[in-house]
C-alpha cells in the first residue's frame, strides 16, 4: 500500500481551531505541523502545508498526492481529493492502532463517535449537535471564566478532591453556571472537574448510540487533555488510548495515508 | 437527455396561479389543504379546485410564520403560515378556504392561526389516533362524512355520486400512472431522475387534475421510448431518503445528497411516493374513501398500536428497500417534528439489518449546511466503503 521512500504526499486537515498538515514518505512522517485556523481555511491549509513542508525539507511540488479533509476541506484548491474528517480519523487511529474499533474525535468545534469494523472501515458515525457543547470550544471558554491557559485545565482536574456536577454543558449556560459555583466558594479545581465530567457524559452518550467497542481511540484537540481521558475512562468503564505523538494529527495523518494509497493503485 | 414532457409540465406549473385567478373571476372556489391523510377526491368531485398547500426552504418566512404560531412548531408550518403573513405565494394566496387533516397537533394549530389571524375560512378533518379499533375507524367515517357536509355547504351543491365516482377514478389513474414513473426514476441507467419525478409529483399539488392526468400519460410514453436508448450505467450510490415531509421549495438536503455524489432512487415522504400510494378505494363512495385513506400507509404521527411488527410504515419501507434497492437510508427530522424523530432510532434499529442508516436533524436555515454536508459526505463514504468490501469479498470467494 506505502509509497516508496522518496514519493511523498500529504494530508492536510483544516479544523475549526487549527490547520494541520502531515507528510509522509515511506510509510513514515516526514513532516508535520499544527497552526491555528485563521478567517481563510485555505491559506490556513497552506501555512501548514508550508510549515511540515519545511520539517520535510521538501517543496511543495515534491508531493505527489494531497489529500484534504476538516471543514475547511472543499476550499483546499490545491488537493488531489478530499475526504471527510470522519474516514481520515478513523484511517490514522486505525493504522496507529488496529485493534481499535470505537473513536472519539473531540475537536475545536464538533465531537464525533466513529465506529469501525476489523478492517479499519468505518461502518457507523454520530456527530454532536450544531453547537460548541461538549468540544474544544467550551472547555476555551470555561478556561477564560478561570482565567487559566486552557492547557492547564485537565492536570487542574487531576488536582480536584471532589467534583462539583455541572447540570449544563451549554456553552452558554455553562458560563453563568460556573460564575455561580465560584460565587458559592466551591474549588476552581472542583468545578473544572465537574466541567471534565459533564463534557465526557455527553460524550459517552454519543458513544452508547453508535456502539462502543474496544479498543476505544481518543482523537483531535482536546484528546491532549489527560483530565478529559480520566473523566471518559471513568465514565464508560473502559480504558482510553491516544496517540503518544500528537492526538491532533489524527485526521491529517489519515489524509495522507489515503493520499499514500491512491498513489499505490 | 431530459423528458420534453417535464418542461411542459413545469410549464404548466408557471401559468397554474393566473388560471387560477381567471377561474375564481367566473366563479369556481379554491381549496387549499394541509396534509395527505386528505380525501382530494372528494373536493375534486363538488367541482371546488383542490391545491395542495405548504413550502418549505426559506428562513425568513419560517421567522415571520412564527410570529403567529409560534417558535415551537416544525419549520414546515412555520413557514406555511408565513405564506399567509406574507401574502406573496401564489396558490396561498387564491385559497377561499383552507382545510387541514389534522394527522399531528401542529396541522390543527395551523388551521387555527389561519382562520383567526388571516381571516379565511378552514375546515378541519380530525383524524384518528388509534384506527386498529372499529371505533377509530368509524370515527373517521364521520369525520369525513360531517366533512363532506360543509365542503357541499362551502360549494352550494351537493355531492354527486357520478361525479365522485368519476373523480375516485381520475385519481386512481393518476396514482398508478404516477407509480408507473417513479419506477423509471430507480433503474439503472434511468431515463429520469428521482428529483424530476419528486417535482412532477408536487406538480400535481396544483395543477387541473386532468390535465395533469394527461401530461403524466404523456411523461409516462416518454420515458418508455427513451428507456429504449440510454447510456451507461450510474455508479452513484443509492440513497432512500425518508423521515419528514420534505415539501416543494425545501432542496436543503436532496442538493447536499446529489453533491456529495449519491443517488436518491426512492423515498416514503408524504410529499413523495407515499402521497401517491397505499390509497385503494374499495368503493366509490364517502365511507369507502374514508377506509381507503386510513388504510394507507401512515404517518409516524400515527402510533402503531398492535405491535411494531405490524407498523405498516416500517413495512412499507422494507417494501421500498427491496423494490429499489438503496444502499443507505437517509432519515430526515425537522426540529419539533416529534412524531418522526421519536421513530428513528426504532427506524434505525429495525432498517439497519437492511440497509445503512443515518439520521439528519435540521432546519431550514443554512447555519448547518457544513455540519451536516460533512455527515453526507462521510455517509457516501460508508457507502462507497461497503461497496469496496464486497467487491474485495467477491473476489477472494471467486
Amino acid at each position: 500500500m506505502e509509497a516508496s521512500t522518496g514519493v511523498y504526499c500529504a494530508g492536510v486537515d483544516i479544523g475549526a481551531v487549527g490547520a494541520k498538515a502531515v507528510i509522509m514518505s515511506g510509510g513514515k512522517i516526514v513532516g508535520s505541523a499544527v497552526v491555528p485556523t485563521a478567517v481563510n481555511a485555505e491559506k490556513s491549509g497552506l501555512s501548514a502545508l508550508e510549515v511540515a513542508l519545511k520539517m520535510a525539507g521538501i517543496m511543495r511540488s515534491d508531493l505527489k498526492q494531497v489529500v484534504a479533509t476538516g471543514y475547511g476541506r472543499r476550499t483546499i484548491a490545491f488537493a488531489d481529493k478530499t475526504i471527510t474528517e470522519i474516514g481520515c480519523h478513523a484511517r490514522g487511529a486505525y493504522s496507529l492502532n488496529p485493534k481499535v474499533r470505537t473513536i472519539i474525535d473531540m475537536g475545536g468545534q464538533d465531537c464525533k463517535a466513529i465506529r469501525i469494523d476489523e478492517e479499519g472501515r468505518v461502518t457507523e458515525f454520530i456527530m454532536n449537535d450544531k453547537c460548541a457543547s461538549g468540544t474544544g470550544r467550551f472547555l476555551e471558554v470555561m478556561s477564560r471564566v478561570f482565567e487559566i491557559p486552557v492547557s492547564e485545565m485537565g492536570p487542574l482536574a487531576l488536582q480536584a478532591e471532589k467534583m462539583v456536577p455541572m447540570s449544563s454543558t451549554c456553552t452558554v449556560f455553562a458560563e453563568s453556571e460556573v460564575i455561580s459555583l465560584m460565587a458559592r466558594g466551591e474549588k476552581p479545581e472542583d468545578i473544572i472537574n465537574g466541567v471534565h465530567h459533564a463534557i465526557a457524559q455527553r460524550v459517552a452518550g454519543l458513544l452508547t448510540r453508535v456502539g462502543l467497542e474496544d479498543d476505544v481511540f481518543f482523537s483531535g484537540g482536546v484528546a491532549k487533555n489527560v483530565g478529559m481521558i480520566k473523566a471518559l475512562e471513568e465514565i464508560i468503564e473502559k480504558k482510553v488510548v491516544t496517540s503518544s505523538e500528537n492526538p491532533q494529527l489524527m485526521g491529517a495523518l489519515g489524509a495522507a495515508l489515503f493520499a499514500a494509497g491512491r498513489i499505490a493503485l | 437527455m431530459k423528458a420534453t414532457t417535464l418542461d411542459r409540465i413545469a410549464k404548466a406549473v408557471q401559468e397554474r396561479p393566473e388560471q387560477l385567478m381567471k377561474a375564481r373571476e367566473k366563479g369556481a372556489k379554491v381549496v387549499g389543504y394541509f396534509c395527505s391523510y386528505m380525501p382530494e377526491e372528494i373536493v375534486h368531485a363538488l367541482g371546488l379546485i383542490p391545491v395542495r398547500l405548504g413550502r418549505g426552504g426559506s428562513d425568513d418566512l419560517v421567522e415571520l410564520g412564527g410570529r403567529y404560531i409560534g417558535k415551537g412548531t416544525c419549520v414546515f408550518l412555520r413557514e406555511s403560515v408565513g405564506l399567509f403573513a406574507e401574502g406573496k405565494e401564489p396558490f396561498s394566496k387564491a385559497c377561499d378556504l383552507v382545510a387541514v387533516a389534522t394527522s399531528c397537533v401542529q396541522m390543527f394549530r395551523l388551521a387555527e392561526v389561519v382562520k383567526h389571524f388571516f381571516n379565511i375560512p378552514t375546515l378541519v378533518l380530525g383524524v384518528p389516533r388509534n384506527f386498529y379499533l372499529p371505533e377509530g375507524r368509524a370515527f373517521f367515517q364521520k369525520e369525513v362524512e360531517n366533512f363532506a357536509a360543509q365542503l357541499e355547504e362551502f360549494a352550494g351543491n351537493k355531492l354527486d355520486a357520478a361525479a365522485l365516482a368519476e373523480s375516485v377514478e381520475l385519481y386512481r389513474n393518476i396514482r398508478r400512472t404516477l407509480q408507473q414513473i417513479y419506477d423509471f426514476q430507480a433503474a439503472d441507467p434511468a431515463p429520469i431522475s428521482w428529483r424530476e419525478v419528486f417535482d412532477v409529483i408536487h406538480a400535481g399539488f396544483y395543477l387541473d387534475r386532468a390535465e395533469y392526468y394527461r401530461l403524466l400519460q404523456d411523461l409516462l410514453s416518454e420515458l418508455g421510448t427513451m428507456s429504449e436508448a440510454l447510456g451507461t450505467t450510474d455508479e452513484r450510490p443509492r440513497i432512500l431518503l425518508s423521515g419528514t415531509n420534505i415539501p416543494p421549495g425545501d432542496t436543503k438536503l436532496i442538493n447536499l445528497i446529489e453533491e456529495a455524489g449519491g443517488r436518491i432512487v426512492g423515498d416514503d415522504l408524504c410529499s413523495g411516493l407515499r402521497f401517491i400510494s397505499g390509497i385503494d378505494a374499495k368503493a366509490a363512495t364517502l365511507a369507502g374513501l374514508a377506509d381507503a385513506y386510513i388504510d394507507k400507509i401512515p404517518c409516524a404521527t400515527l402510533p402503531y398500536l398492535p405491535s411494531l411488527d405490524s407498523d405498516r410504515r416500517l413495512e412499507n419501507l422494507a417494501m421500498i428497500i427491496d423494490r429499489y434497492k438503496p444502499e443507505g437510508m437517509i432519515y430526515h427530522t425537522l426540529r419539533f417534528c416529534d412524531a418522526f424523530t421519536f421513530k428513528a432510532a426504532e427506524t434505525k434499529r429495525i432498517m439497519n439489518n437492511k440497509i445503512s442508516f443515518m439520521e439528519i436533524h435540521t432546519e431550514y436555515a443554512d447555519s448547518d449546511i457544513e455540519a451536516i454536508r460533512t455527515r453526507i459526505d462521510a455517509f457516501i463514504e460508508v457507502l462507497e466503503g461497503r461497496r469496496r468490501a464486497k467487491i474485495s469479498k467477491a473476489a477472494v470467494v471467486g
